[in-house]
């Protein structure tokens, strides 16, 4: 089946969330972006209000709600949004995977002092992540599986402990991108969205070595408490209800980050990244717009350049032309932060070139008569993708060394 | 008296689960499966799994998850009654006896049949001899004309039969079916409540079980369907996809209005 792309933005039909396209070629998540216009923004903001009157603890016996932040510029902005507009008193959770940048470190640390909040920083022994880094690459071609596990699962035990009911959190992003579901749904968190579209269907237990022959990293249930997301029963015992700030607010990244760093002191990333042409996203995590998302472009034939050309061209920042510029620009290449992982997991670059390969989508790829791999572009006509090696060139990655012990 | 039923229904287009409107626009949910587990785990009275493709292709578009992508829909419902232990009625694409073995040998308790029974009403007769009635729930879908009648509309609701709703059900259910699932295309994803007029009309009609379906968008329509539809069971497809624990929070409301339903 041939690749299709979005008449309106630059998305492929080969997406990791999952698009639907419409007669005329819209994909479902423009669609949903169009549905914007439409809608009431006052009445939800109102909503909203209502909402939290209803959760807010009014003795002062418990925090009024849990927002999970990774200190990046969402979680200001929930932040900013419970504290100042709502008045909420929350407390703030954070999975930390051990892969911040710097300013993302500094970002996340600062919250605390800027907002006047509680704060819980909960980290994983290194030795699990490196084995659940390495573990998931060979599994599902993702390494940062524990990230999107740790982000959906400790938040939420941590609301069953305290007995916290609301959780907050930004924005649903199958819903944005993808258009998964309308906005008219006011769509929750569910058990079902972490572990089939955050975890791709695995769980805790399916790390553990009997389900992992010929990978085994010898992994403990022990390791992984963190990573067991609450029964059903401590669900509604608790009334845990997870929303969704992105139902009431209308989202705007780029408007939202000139908020909260002219009004808070937000920090952008001072380097570039090498995927993506946005600075101000994914600075929790250097693999996420690194490494991962090459694996994205190895599956998908697409990165996280398109997803950001996406929400620019949906939000009127950015042309389809200037977009798939962009794309053309960023989506193939191997960045710099594979140089920190390699050493992190203590892996070749060559084992993670052929582990990557296996993965290669055959929706998307095809080998050509030289051996190298071939994709259909955005831009029109097919491009081999030949894949540079990173280890052994002069190339500087100074700036993901460092990693400050979090205070 | 029987206890009322709610059920979730499951609308699968090309392996992925739906969330469907007015019959025509379709997002993307996800794979066949992780839903099923979690309608397992709420303890739902029973299932409706439609297959609602209208070309062979059943792909999930990526091959990195634990659930595998399955290229027919006999795989894919074999998969399903794994997960599956309530009971599961499996319809779509059903046109011959041999498809509903098929099924039924594949962990299908019941089968809906639609555009098949539309084109041989003697089809329902036959299938339900072999089967019995219980295994057979004809499937009718309602679409309003301009003139504001209702009309059975068959073929994924894009072809007209001329048929009142009524007329149809009363037909189906001389010709051995089990039980009517009764959709309405208008208020399919619209979340305004159920064509009550409609579900009283059809409800009234046959002494055999109707399912109301379509237009469900608060918990609180699920009773009305019932009360004031005098439907036997209330289904509903996008709202059991939108919260945690969705099934038991709609249960849970049904009882609040007096509805005799499972505890």
């Amino acid at each position: 089946m041939a690749i299709r792309y979005c008449t309106r933005c630059v998305y492929p039909s080969s997406s990791a969330v999952p698009l639907q396209f419409d007669e005329n070629g819209v994909c479902s998540g423009c669609r949903v972006a169009a549905q914007k216009h439409k809608i009431d923004w006052d009445q939800r903001a109102e909503w909203l209000k209502e909402l939290a009157d209803e959760y807010r603890v009014r003795d002062g016996s418990n925090y009024d709600c849990i927002i999970p932040v990774s200190g990046g510029k969402d979680s200001w902005f929930q932040t900013y949004y419970v504290k100042e507009v709502l008045g909420l008193n929350p407390l703030l959770v954070t999975y930390n995977g051990n892969n911040y940048l710097e300013v993302g470190l500094r970002n996340l640390k600062r919250m605390r002092e800027v907002f006047g909040v509680d704060h819980i920083f909960f980290t994983p022994s290194p030795q699990t992540l490196i084995k659940l880094n390495r573990l998931c690459l060979k599994k599902m071609g993702d390494m940062n599986w524990h990230a999107h596990c740790g982000i959906f699962t400790y938040p939420v035990q941590v609301a069953v402990q305290y007995k916290i009911p609301l959780i907050v959190w930004g924005e649903h992003g199958f819903l944005d991108l993808g258009g998964m579901f309308s906005l008219s749904d006011m769509i929750e968190m569910t058990a079902k969205f972490r572990l089939e579209h955050a975890q791709r269907g695995f769980d805790w237990f399916d790390m553990l070595d009997d389900k992992n022959p010929g990978m085994e990293e010898g992994l403990q249930p022990n390791e992984l408490l963190w990573a067991r997301y609450p029964s059903d029963e401590e669900l509604e015992d608790a009334e845990i209800r997870g929303i969704y700030l992105g139902n009431f607010v209308n989202w705007d990244a780029n408007k939202q980050t000139d908020l909260i760093v002219e009004k808070y002191g937000f920090e952008v990333s001072p380097e570039p990244f090498d995927r993506t042409y946005r600075r101000m996203s994914n600075l929790d995590d250097m693999h996420e717009n690194g490494m991962h998302d090459y694996l994205k472009f190895i599956k998908f034939g697409y990165g996280r350049a398109s997803d950001h050309v996406c929400k620019d061209i949906r939000s009127g920042k950015l042309t389809r032309e200037e977009g798939i510029e962009l794309v053309r620009q960023y989506d193939h290449v191997k960045s710099r932060d594979l140089l920190r992982w390699l050493e992190y997991v203590n892996m070749s670059e060559d084992e993670f070139d052929r582990i990557a390969d296996t993965f290669r989508d055959p929706r998307v790829w095809e080998k050509n008569e030289d051996g190298e791999w071939v994709k259909e572009n955005i831009w029109g006509g097919k491009s081999a993708y030949p894949v540079p090696k990173l280890t052994g060139s002069n190339i500087d990655w100074s700036h993901l060394q460092k990693q400050p012990i979090p205070g | 008296m029987l206890k009322k039923r709610l059920i979730p229904c499951l609308f699968l287009k090309n392996g992925f689960l739906v969330r469907s409107e007015k019959f025509e626009y379709h997002q993307l949910l996800g794979n066949a499966i992780h839903q099923v587990e979690r309608f397992n785990a709420w303890e739902v009275d029973e299932l409706i799994y439609i297959d609602i493709t209208s070309d062979d292709v059943y792909d999930i578009r990526r091959d990195d998850l634990k659930v595998k992508s399955e290229d027919n829909i006999l795989t894919i419902l074999e998969a399903v009654s794994k997960t599956c232990f309530m009971p599961l009625t499996f319809g779509g694409r059903i046109r011959s006896i041999q498809d509903i073995h098929d099924r039924v040998s594949r962990g299908a308790d019941k089968v809906t049949v639609n555009t098949q029974a539309i084109l041989d009403p003697g089809f329902i007769t036959e299938a339900s001899k072999i089967f019995g009635s219980q295994a057979i729930i004809v499937s009718i879908d309602v679409k309003s004309t301009k003139q504001e009648e209702y009309e059975v509309f068959y073929n994924h609701g894009k072809t007209a039969t001329g048929l009142h709703p009524v007329e149809w059900a009363r037909e189906a259910e001389k010709r051995g079916a089990g039980e009517i699932f009764l959709n309405s295309i208008d208020r399919d994803g619209s979340a305004e409540g159920y064509d009550i007029e409609l579900v009283r009309q059809v409800s009234d009609a046959v002494r055999i079980p109707v399912i109301a379906c379509g237009g469900v968008g608060q918990f609180k329509h699920f009773s009305q369907g019932i009360v004031d539809g005098n439907a036997d069971a209330v289904a509903a497809g996008n709202i059991f996809h939108f919260t945690e624990l969705s099934t038991k929070r709609a249960r849970k409301e049904l009882i609040k209005s007096g509805v005799d339903v499972r505890n």
